[in-house]
């Protein structure tokens, strides 16, 4: 049945799926892992980095992009589709601005990607953007704020949520650690998001990259040292945690 | 009727035929001797050659039955075979006994004589502390395992598929396996293709003792934890003897997919 009716996008199946959007969601799995997670005064982006051959030039292969001052993005999926959208919804933002004299809130933002998103599910001769996103930031009145869209077009807000390969792994990982006071002060919030990622990410800090932003600050990327750090601690808090665990036990 | 990709609606071709066109594919039908001289040499090309690992040349397969054999295994696919070479080839010493080449139109070589050794179709190894764990010819006692991968969306259930964790493993045996599978088998209407297939299919006739392991996954090509999917297997009779240093095997793995790894940019 799928194979007559996963051609065109405009074409809905008898059993009501659009292909082509489905088959999109399977792109977006095949990008590296992205976790988003919302504190009380901090959001957190941590990826998973993917290797880059010898000659390649490390920055050129970004997950984490600023889409303004106060929001940035990361995403999963086709590399070329995220350029794509990322650029508009830059463009979008300055805009704004420039109309309304106010910076884009998060959720309008948001609305501008999910909504181009859904324009390319409905048009003839293209196909939905591979990419599903991880929007984060703070508004004016000084609330966090993550926001997750997908191929098809929808947005949700989230508290914390996992994009691209081992997703699952990743949001169940989440479920179960995302507490009152895992989001207490904002180191525990890295500290959960580094926590999150090495659940699957196999080779450690080196292949991770994280991005937080403050209330009232910039986006501020983490350095391969801080990194380092972070992750380290957390390796010496789960050691410490299950020397507890053994000693509960025997 | 059919949707085209830009959304327009075409004929599909109809199988019955019209009369004008059968009348035109019955000249096209009769053979010239050219025709025919090409299409011998395109199977002459086409042949499955097994070639000895010193010598080059040309395996016998008398030769083959030199080597008894109590175990076979056979891992079809590159996370299969990354599993294999890392968690049971590293154990032991196992030494090249032969390889099966072949050539095909869609080979990029036109030459056929002398394809290169990363050109082998399949690679035979035999345990040189254990010449019994190899073979090719079918043996009563004979033991064969197969490890292959699968695509999960080839994988039909009535359950959601968003409750799957992939990658998972099945397993489907011949009726001679005797020993419990090391994961639940393959449920119906799932079936199993090509080669994986073959041998199974071979077995189940000669009555031979084997088992099949299918992991299912999402990523096809060469995944850490796709491979790792493939551990139970390890904890099987059969290759329990096989296995020594498990950690070892998990660095060795890592390597090989640092260095395995293509340099695909188009997800990220």
């Amino acid at each position: 049945m799928a194979s007559q009716y996963d051609r065109a996008i405009t074409v809905f199946s008898p059993d009501g799926h659009l292909f082509q959007v489905e088959y999109a969601q399977e792109a977006v799995k095949k990008g590296s892992t992205v976790v988003g997670i919302r504190g009380t005064d901090i959001v957190v982006l941590g990826v998973e980095k993917k290797s880059v051959a010898k000659l390649q030039d490390e920055r050129t292969v970004r997950k984490i992009c600023a889409l303004d001052d106060h929001v940035c993005m990361a995403f999963a999926g086709l590399t070329a589709d995220a350029r794509v959208v990322i650029s508009r919804a830059r463009v979008e933002c300055q805009s704004h601005k420039l109309t309304v004299e106010d910076p884009v809130t998060v959720e309008y933002i948001t609305r501008f990607i999910a909504t181009l998103k859904q324009k390319y599910t409905q048009s003839n001769g293209r196909r939905p953007f591979g990419i599903s996103a991880l929007i984060v930031g703070f508004d004016d009145d000084g609330i966090p704020r993550l926001y997750q869209t997908d191929p098809s077009g929808t947005y949700h807000a989230w508290k914390a949520n996992a994009i691209g390969r081992s997703a699952k792994t990743v949001r169940e990982f989440l479920e179960k650690n995302y507490t009152e006071d895992a989001i207490a002060n904002d180191s525990e919030a890295i500290k959960l998001a580094i926590r999150a990622l090495l659940e699957v990410v196999q080779s450690g800090g080196k292949n991770i990259e994280l991005a937080i932003i403050r209330r009232k600050q910039p986006l501020k990327m983490f350095s391969a040292k801080e990194i380092e750090l972070q992750v380290n601690e957390t390796g010496k808090e789960k050691e410490e945690a299950e020397k507890k665990k053994s000693k509960k036990t025997a | 009727m059919a949707a085209t990709f830009f959304g327009e609606v075409v004929r599909a071709p109809c199988r019955a035929g019209t009369e004008d066109e059968e009348e035109e594919e019955e000249e096209g039908r009769r053979e010239t001797p050219e025709d025919e001289e090409v299409r011998h040499q395109l199977a002459r090309k086409r042949e499955v050659r097994l070639l000895g690992r010193q010598t080059k040349t040309t395996l016998e397969v008398s030769l083959l039955e030199k080597y008894p054999c109590s175990k076979f295994i056979i891992a079809i696919g590159n996370n299969a075979v990354a599993f294999l070479s890392s968690f049971i080839m590293n154990s032991g010493v196992w030494e090249e006994v032969g390889c099966a080449k072949l050539w095909n139109e869609w080979c990029r070589t036109v030459d056929t004589t002398h394809l290169s050794p990363t050109e082998a179709f399949c690679v035979f190894y035999h345990l040189k502390s254990n010449p019994s764990v190899f073979g090719s010819c079918p043996r009563k006692n004979m033991q064969v395992t197969i490890l292959t991968c699968r695509h999960v969306t080839d994988y039909k259930t009535s359950e959601s598929t968003s409750s799957l964790h992939t990658p998972f493993l099945k397993a489907l045996k011949t009726q001679n396996f005797r020993e419990p599978p090391c994961c639940s088998l393959l449920e119906q209407p799932n079936i199993v293709h090509d080669l994986p297939a073959a041998v199974l299919s071979y077995c189940q006739v000669w009555k031979i003792s084997a088992i099949l392991y299918l992991c299912y996954t999402d990523v096809m090509k060469l995944d850490l934890i796709t491979v790792e999917a493939f551990k139970p297997v390890l904890s099987s009779r059969s290759l329990r003897s096989l296995v020594k240093n498990i950690p070892q095997s998990t660095e060795i793995l890592k390597k090989l997919m640092t260095t395995n790894e293509i340099q695909s940019n188009i997800y990220t």
